[in-house]
């Protein structure tokens, strides 16, 4: 029992030895992650804490003793395949190779404002969990993810999707936008809020717990379908755009 | 002859003034002088008269009469004295109770309007502090939502000034983040129907060159059936180095407009 207990112990040193780390002692200022995939998550610490969730990335042994350089002069300084550099209030991360993004993670504590930004089409998802930053995103192709986010937002899209699950201590202004594909976002119906929903030619679905108290446009024609009013007699402005997509609101 | 001085001397002399030696010797100038005693019967005369006329007494009819009119004046006068005696106090009070009363009500407007005006001038300040905070909200470079509240506070705005005007065509413009950008050209939106606004939008369809802001930026102006800016929407359509979604939407703007 006691072998087990000691080999179990041994696995896990050196599971955490080998699952790199990169940090960076900032509870405040500005985190800007232009790479192509991310997930971030918020935690109570007072660093940002880099680690990469590639495993499929085999070794290569013909580059053995080298070091990867990019076209930017950026290093490899974080062994993560992306380079950290701090200017001032912001943190810059870039990744050094153009395609094929390295998975990175990062945690990031309460009072950095978070922002991605990426105009490849060689990306992936961005994700946000968990987290009362203050988010910022403005991508081509990535699909964007937020679960369980306070806001501030501010995000962008044109080819894909966005998903935002909002909770907590909601903070305006919100703005999600995406030209080609849906936004989806869920959130309370009791919250106070100045709603502004459009779409050019996709559709608008609300589910029935959200009461809008629609504002007249006047006898404009209006070739886009756009909605404008009020939730619960209205308070932080919330604007959601899908010019293509469609827009889902819905009861979190 | 001294005339004067000799009028002098007779005048005391008729009137018994003059002591035994003066008497002496102006009974001697009399029977000698004979300019002298003219004067003398002259004054004499005169003084006479005045005498006379001093004795004079009023005839009694106009005594009655002058009693009756004084009494009757007094009898007058009576009853207003009372009156005369006790008005001017009530007058007074009453008199420095509306002065009081116009002080205080004088009073009460001048403090009225300073409150007012310092009602005004707190009202004025605390704008001024917004509009500074606005501004400053908006050239914050670190949080793209400081900026997005910043534009949403001059949405509100009845009218913005040109200062306002040109930090929210810059934003519209040059911002790095296209939810503020889209933020700016909605405010600026509100406020097409004035010229220069107007024209920044027209304007800032040439040099627009994120994707979202210009599929945005036709469908206003559009809305506000602008024709000015058809031949930029046919450049639009023919650039190569434009997503496909912002041609479909000049193309749309095309077929709207003319």
């Amino acid at each position: 029992m006691k072998k087990v207990l000691v080999l179990i112990c041994v696995w896990l040193a050196a599971q955490t030895a080998f699952a790199q780390e990169f940090k960076v002692a900032k509870s405040t200022g500005r985190l800007e992650l232009n790479i192509g995939r991310v997930t971030v998550e918020g935690h109570s610490g007072n660093e940002i804490i880099f680690s990469s969730r590639d495993n499929r990335e085999s070794k290569d042994e013909r580059a053995q003793g080298l070091r990867p350089i990019n076209g930017m002069g950026l290093d490899d300084n974080t062994g993560l395949g992306i380079n950290v550099t701090q200017k001032g209030d912001v943190v810059e991360v870039n990744q050094l190779k153009k395609m094929n993004a390295p998975d990175i993670k990062v945690l990031v504590p309460k009072g950095v404002i978070v922002s991605f930004s990426h105009q490849s089409q060689y990306g992936g998802k961005a994700t946000f969990k968990n987290m009362e930053n203050e988010i910022e995103v403005s991508a081509t192709y990535n699909s964007i993810e937020l679960e369980n986010v306070t806001g501030p937002l501010a995000i962008k899209s044109v080819y894909g999707h966005i998903e935002a699950s909002l909770g907590g201590n909601i903070k305006g202004p919100i703005s999600i936008v995406s030209v080609y594909d849906y936004v989806d976002v869920a959130l309370s119906p009791a919250i106070k809020a100045n709603l502004k929903l459009s779409t050019s030619y996709g559709e608008i679905f609300v589910g029935p717990e959200f009461n809008i108290e629609i504002e007249k446009q006047g006898n404009w024609v209006q070739y886009s379908d756009k909605v404008n009013g009020k939730l619960n007699g209205g308070g932080l402005s919330i604007d959601i755009r899908a010019d293509y997509g469609k827009i889902y609101l819905r009861k979190k | 002859m001294d005339k004067q001085k000799w009028e002098g001397r007779l005048i005391d002399y008729i009137d018994g003034r003059a002591d035994a030696a003066e008497r002496a010797a102006i009974e001697n100038e009399l029977l000698h002088n004979e300019a002298v005693r003219n004067l003398y019967n002259q004054l004499t005369e005169v003084i006479g008269a005045m005498n006379e006329a001093r004795v004079l007494e009023p005839s009694g009819k106009l005594k009655a009469n002058f009693e009756q009119a004084l009494q009757e004046e007094i009898a007058s006068q009576a009853r207003p004295t009372k009156t005369v005696f006790f008005s001017p106090v009530v007058y007074r009070v009453a008199a420095g109770f509306v002065l009081l009363m116009v002080g205080l009500a004088i009073g009460y407007k001048i403090n009225q309007s300073n409150v007012e005006a310092d009602r005004l001038a707190r009202l004025e300040k605390e704008l001024e502090e917004n509009r500074q905070m606005m501004l400053a909200m908006m050239d914050n470079q670190l949080s793209a939502s400081q900026r997005m509240i910043g534009v949403s506070v001059a949405y509100e705005m009845e009218k913005p000034d040109d200062e306002i005007v040109n930090v929210l065509v810059k934003t519209m413009n040059e911002d790095v983040n296209t939810n503020v950008r889209l933020a700016a050209l909605d405010a600026l939106g509100k406020f097409s129907n004035e010229e220069q606004v107007r024209n920044e939008l027209i304007g800032s369809l040439k040099t627009q060159k994120d994707p979202v802001v210009q599929i945005a930026l036709i469908q206003l102006l559009v809305t506000m059936k602008e024709k000015g800016v058809l031949n930029q929407l046919e450049k639009i359509t023919r650039d190569a180095g434009t997503l496909k979604a912002v041609k479909d939407e000049a193309h749309a703007g095309i077929l709207k407009l003319s």
